[in-house]
């Protein structure tokens, strides 16, 4: 039985291990929550095993529900108005030259992408972080979200179109010069 | 291949602040979070106690309502086997429809019965659902609110949820419904009996439904009372692949009035405190912390049975030591405590044989049992929230679930609490 099931971890989850961990961490880039994130995203993995081995794409299965999971850690952090705190921006920003200022505005560009994904509903912010961010085919997504491909293009036509409203006004990128006055 | 106007703006920003790499640390730690789970993908296959095992042994964080209501859950999604399908008899009609309109519901299933291993569950519409574990843990929740509270009797804790973190509740909603929603007719007619001055009709249920998950169910039996129509108590039985038939029961089911509204309380009981909150022991590392696992000797005590918060545990001790030291008994070994809730425990002393005990002390006789066990050094009584947590965690880690009360030993010396250790323990049983 051991042999079978480590076999079985083999193929399944050993492959895309990184993957998994990227995925979480991309979405919630708070150690805490990523941890949360991800053991949530394990324990579904283990409450649904046996559904998960026979699925025709148990990897991409593995990665909704990862994704999935991060999430909403994503969209309850955004609820609850904790989104763009401190642990988004460089440690030090005592620095005034171009590059430190530049790192603030990434950051908190990175924080406002991020907010924008939160506010996404979930099939939306699935979708749109499986296709764009994971870069699973549509047939794929499909197949894990149980759905036909129609549906999950409307959901990415749908997120893109609110991700635009809600980025309208990104930050600007920051030129060197700028970051002299700073 | 991506979409083709991936190149637009928004998909371009929604890249660039999406790729990131993994800081080293926090790989390190979602990796040994992996490590756990292969090692739990390989030892065993998913089943019952499996799954609540993983849930216990992982809660993401402190935050015990997601633990503690996965695993909750998980106890009901293995048990949700109820047959839908199947091809009758008045009375055992009588007694689904009753199940299928119920507007409040309570049942007890017992997962083991020696030692005692047990689920109540309890429902009242429209939405409330309550389930207590035999271990300790109980979960209050009011799906229409979307409001729900764990609490945590053995460490005195609770943690006062909504939203999300309510919808882990549905499982256990959906095995109720699935108690709801019997098949019309039943598969075999399994006789009569009689149980005590009650006539019981037996009536077996064969087919699982195809998604439920759960191999191997052998038999559904209902023993439906003869004169009321109501559903006495079911058997159910299982035979996986290379084990042996395990035997389930829920006992006590009641329906209709018989559910008391205060079990919904969403109130946190006095006593408690909220988990997380200053006051509230934080769980200890369950690694810092191994219960070990072995067999203790039969035990006879005098005790007073308590109610109320257990910070009345040394007054308790105290009075038992009094009323021993007036007939001249010596104490045959070191003050304890068990501990269901705080409406329900007690505290005393070992007492060696012969011993009386007029109320309110009683004398109670621990059998031998298979027991998990560790002492911690430190003060008396505080501090428990933390390490019972982490005790339950070790235990569950090690493939047991527990099978009786908290029980807490206390030693040492009463002068300060640098020379003051605790054992605790906790009867177990094997978990399947």
């Amino acid at each position: 039985m051991i042999d079978e099931q480590q076999r079985e971890y083999e193929r399944l989850i050993a492959p895309i291990e990184g993957r998994m961990m990227r995925a979480v961490w991309r979405v919630c880039r708070d150690p805490g929550d990523a941890e949360d994130a991800f053991q949530e995203a394990l324990l579904t993995i283990w409450k649904r095993w046996d559904r998960i081995r026979p699925h025709p794409n148990p990897q991409a299965l593995i990665l909704h529900i990862c994704i999935h999971a991060a999430h909403d850690a994503l969209r309850r952090k955004v609820r609850r108005g904790k989104w763009l705190d401190a642990a988004a921006m460089p440690e030090d920003i005592a620095d005034s030259s171009a590059s430190a200022v530049q790192a603030v505005c990434g950051a908190e560009r990175n924080a406002e992408v991020l907010r924008a994904i939160g506010l996404l509903s979930k099939n939306q912010g699935r979708a749109i972080l499986m296709h764009w961010v994971e870069e699973i085919p549509y047939g794929e997504i499909a197949a894990a979200l149980d759905c036909r491909e129609a549906t999950v293009r409307k959901h990415v036509a749908r997120a893109r179109a609110r991700l635009r409203d809600l980025l309208s006004h990104p930050i600007p990128p920051v030129r060197k010069e700028e970051g002299s006055h700073a | 291949m991506l979409d083709n106007d991936a190149n637009d703006d928004v998909h371009d920003l929604i890249r660039r602040g999406t790729q990131v790499e993994i800081p080293a640390a926090v790989e390190d730690r979602l990796r040994r979070r992996l490590m756990e789970f292969r090692t739990r993908v390989e030892q065993r296959p998913p089943s019952r106690l499996r799954t609540l095992a993983y849930s216990l042994l992982h809660p993401p964080g402190v935050r015990v309502v997601a633990m503690t209501a996965a695993l909750v859950a998980a106890v009901a999604a293995g048990l949700v086997l109820i047959p839908r399908e199947s091809s009758a008899s008045r009375v055992y009609a009588a007694a689904a429809a009753e199940l299928r309109s119920a507007g409040s519901l309570a049942y007890t299933v017992v997962l083991v019965e020696a030692p005692y291993v047990a689920v109540d569950f309890s429902y009242l519409a429209p939405g409330y659902v309550r389930v207590r574990t035999s271990w300790g843990i109980e979960i209050r929740a009011d799906r229409k609110s979307g409001k729900q509270i764990v609490l945590m009797h053995a460490t005195r804790t609770y943690v006062a949820e909504e939203g999300k973190q309510v919808e882990s509740m549905a499982d256990a909603e959906e095995f109720l419904e699935q108690l709801r929603s019997l098949p019309r007719a039943a598969d075999e007619l399994l006789g009569e009996r009689l149980a005590g001055a009650k006539k019981l009709i037996g009536y077996r249920l064969r087919k699982a439904p195809a998604n439920t998950g759960i191999q191997g169910l052998t038999a559904f039996d209902l023993w439906v009372d003869a004169g009321t129509r109501e559903v006495d108590h079911i058997d159910i039985a299982i035979q996986e692949e290379g084990k042996p038939v395990y035997q389930m029961h829920i006992r006590n089911i009641h329906v209709g009035a018989g559910v008391d509204r205060s079990l919904f309380d969403l109130t946190p009981p006095a006593g408690y405190a909220a988990m997380g909150k200053p006051g509230a022991a934080a769980p200890q590392s369950a690694r810092a912390l191994r219960a070990q696992i072995g067999q203790t000797g039969a035990l006879t005590a005098v005790v007073v049975p308590m109610t109320g918060p257990y910070t009345q545990a040394t007054a308790a001790v105290q009075k038992v030591e009094a009323y021993l030291k007036a007939q001249g008994v010596t104490p045959a070994g070191p003050p304890l405590g068990r501990f269901w809730d705080e409406g329900h425990w007690e505290a005393g002393y070992p007492a060696p044989p012969g011993t009386r005990a007029e109320a309110p002390f009683e004398l109670v006789r621990l059998p031998a049992a298979l027991a998990a066990s560790v002492v911690v050094k430190g003060p008396w009584g505080t501090d428990s929230g933390g390490r019972w947590v982490a005790f339950l965690q070790s235990v569950v880690e090690q493939g047991y679930v527990p099978a009786g009360p908290a029980m807490e030993i206390w030693t040492g010396e009463e002068g300060g609490p640098a020379g003051q250790f605790t054992e605790m323990r906790m009867a177990v049983t094997k978990g399947r």
